[in-house]
C-alpha cells in the first residue's frame, strides 16, 4: 500500500484482489482432481482471502475516520470562503475610503493654493465691493432702483466699454468712425455671441449698425429706435433701459 | 470551533457513510464452496444444486460490482489519509492567515482624532 495512492483506489484493489482469490478458490473446487490445488495451497489461498477480508475491513475504518476529518474540511473550507468575503468587502471598502480621501486631499490642495494665491496678493474688500458695484451698475439687465435721469449709470456696457472689449478689439478697428466697410460683421457679432448682448436679444430687441456709428434697435412689430451711443447727451436717457415699459415709452414720443 | 461541530452533524444525516455499506462477500464465498462439496447423489438433486451454484457465483458477482459501486460513494476518500491530513492542516493555516488578515484590516487606520 503506497502513500500515494487514495484510499479509494486502495479499497477498490483490495475488492478485486478479493474477486481474483474467490475466482481461483472456485474454479479450484469445481476443476478435476488431478487438476486440484494441493491442500496446503489451497489453504493459503483461503488465508489469503481471509486477509485481504480484513485488511478491507481496516480499511473502511480507516475510510470512516476520513470522512469525519472531510466533513471538518469542508467545515474549514466554509469558514476559509466567509473569511474571503469579508476580506474582500473590506478591501472594497478600503479602496472607496481611500479614493473619498483621495478627492478630498486634491479639492483641499487647491483649496490651499487659491489661498496662498490670495495671500501673495491681498486685495482690500473695499476696493472689491466697488468693482462688484462697477459691474453690476453697467451689466445688469434693467437700471438700478435709484436711477434718475442724468445718471451717468447704464445698465448695459456703454459704448467705450464695448469698444475696449474683445468684440472690439476682435475686428481691430480704430475707434473713429471708419468701420463702415465691416458693420455687418460686428453687427452679427453682435447677435451671436458676448453675454452683454444677451440680456437685450432677451427682450425681443434688435440691433443694427448704421453708418453713422448709432445703435438702432428694433422692437418687434414696433420699428426701429434709434439709440445715441454719446454718453454726453441727454436725449438717450429715454431709451436706456431695455424694459418693455421704456421702449413703449420711447415709441410714444 | 462551534460552527464546525455542527455542520459536522447535519451533514451526518445526508451522506452515504462506511456505516451503510454492505460488504459482506466471505459469506457468499462459504456458501458457494458448501454447496459444491455437497455433491448429492441423486441426479435431479445435483441439477438442483448446480443451479443453486450458479445462481450463488452471479450473486457473489452482483455484490463485489455493488462493493465497489458503494466505495465510490464514499465521502472523502480520494485522497489516502496522510495527504488528507496535510490539506487539513493547510486549510487551518489559510483560515489562520485570513483571521489575521482581517484582523489586521480592521485594525490598521485607527485616525487620531485632531485636537481642536
Amino acid at each position: 500500500m503506497s502513500i500515494n495512492r487514495s484510499t479509494c483506489e486502495v479499497l477498490l484493489s483490495v475488492v478485486d484482489d478479493i474477486e481474483i482469490i474467490a475466482k481461483e478458490l472456485i474454479e479450484n473446487i469445481i476443476a478435476q482432481k488431478h487438476l486440484k490445488l494441493s491442500t496446503a495451497e489451497h489453504t493459503h489461498l483461503i488465508e489469503l482471502l481471509i486477509s485481504k477480508d480484513n485488511e478491507l475491513k481496516t480499511i473502511l475504518i480507516k475510510a470512516d475516520e476520513q470522512a469525519k476529518i472531510n466533513l471538518r474540511m469542508e467545515a474549514l473550507k466554509d469558514e476559509v470562503d466567509r473569511q474571503d468575503q469579508d476580506i474582500q468587502q473590506l478591501q472594497r471598502q478600503l479602496k472607496e475610503a481611500e479614493q473619498i480621501l483621495a478627492t478630498a486631499i486634491y479639492q483641499a490642495k487647491q483649496k490651499l493654493q487659491s489661498i496662498a494665491r490670495a495671500n501673495k496678493r491681498p486685495v482690500s474688500s473695499e476696493e472689491l465691493i466697488k468693482f462688484a458695484h462697477r459691474i453690476s451698475a453697467s451689466n445688469a439687465i434693467c437700471a438700478p432702483l435709484t436711477w434718475q435721469q442724468g445718471d451717468p449709470r447704464r445698465p448695459y456696457p456703454t459704448d467705450i466699454e464695448m469698444r475696449l472689449g474683445c468684440l472690439g478689439r476682435l475686428s481691430d478697428l480704430p475707434l473713429n468712425g471708419q468701420m463702415v466697410g465691416t458693420h455687418s460683421n460686428i453687427s452679427s457679432d453682435l447677435h451671436r455671441t458676448g453675454p452683454t448682448t444677451e440680456p437685450l436679444a432677451a427682450h425681443a430687441t434688435h440691433f443694427a449698425w448704421h453708418p453713422s456709428g448709432e445703435i438702432h434697435m428694433s422692437v418687434a412689430g414696433q420699428g426701429t429706435v434709434p439709440i445715441n451711443t454719446h454718453k454726453q447727451e441727454s436725449e438717450d436717457v429715454e431709451v436706456m433701459s431695455t424694459d418693455s415699459s421704456s421702449s413703449s415709452s420711447s415709441d410714444s414720443q | 470551533m462551534e460552527v464546525v461541530e455542527l455542520s459536522e452533524e447535519s451533514a451526518v444525516n445526508t451522506q452515504f457513510t462506511v456505516a451503510d455499506l454492505e460488504i459482506e462477500i466471505l459469506p457468499i464465498i462459504y456458501e458457494i464452496i458448501r454447496s459444491v462439496e455437497k455433491d448429492p447423489h441423486d441426479t435431479s438433486q445435483k441439477a438442483k444444486e448446480s443451479q443453486d451454484t450458479s445462481q450463488k457465483i452471479l450473486e457473489l458477482q452482483k455484490k463485489l460490482d455493488s462493493a465497489r459501486a458503494q466505495i465510490k460513494r464514499l465521502p472523502g476518500i480520494e485522497y489516502s489519509k496522510e495527504e488528507q491530513l496535510q490539506k487539513l492542516e493547510i486549510l487551518r493555516k489559510q483560515l489562520r492567515l485570513k483571521r489575521e488578515l482581517l484582523h489586521k484590516y480592521r485594525n490598521m487606520c485607527t485616525f487620531d482624532v485632531p485636537k481642536v
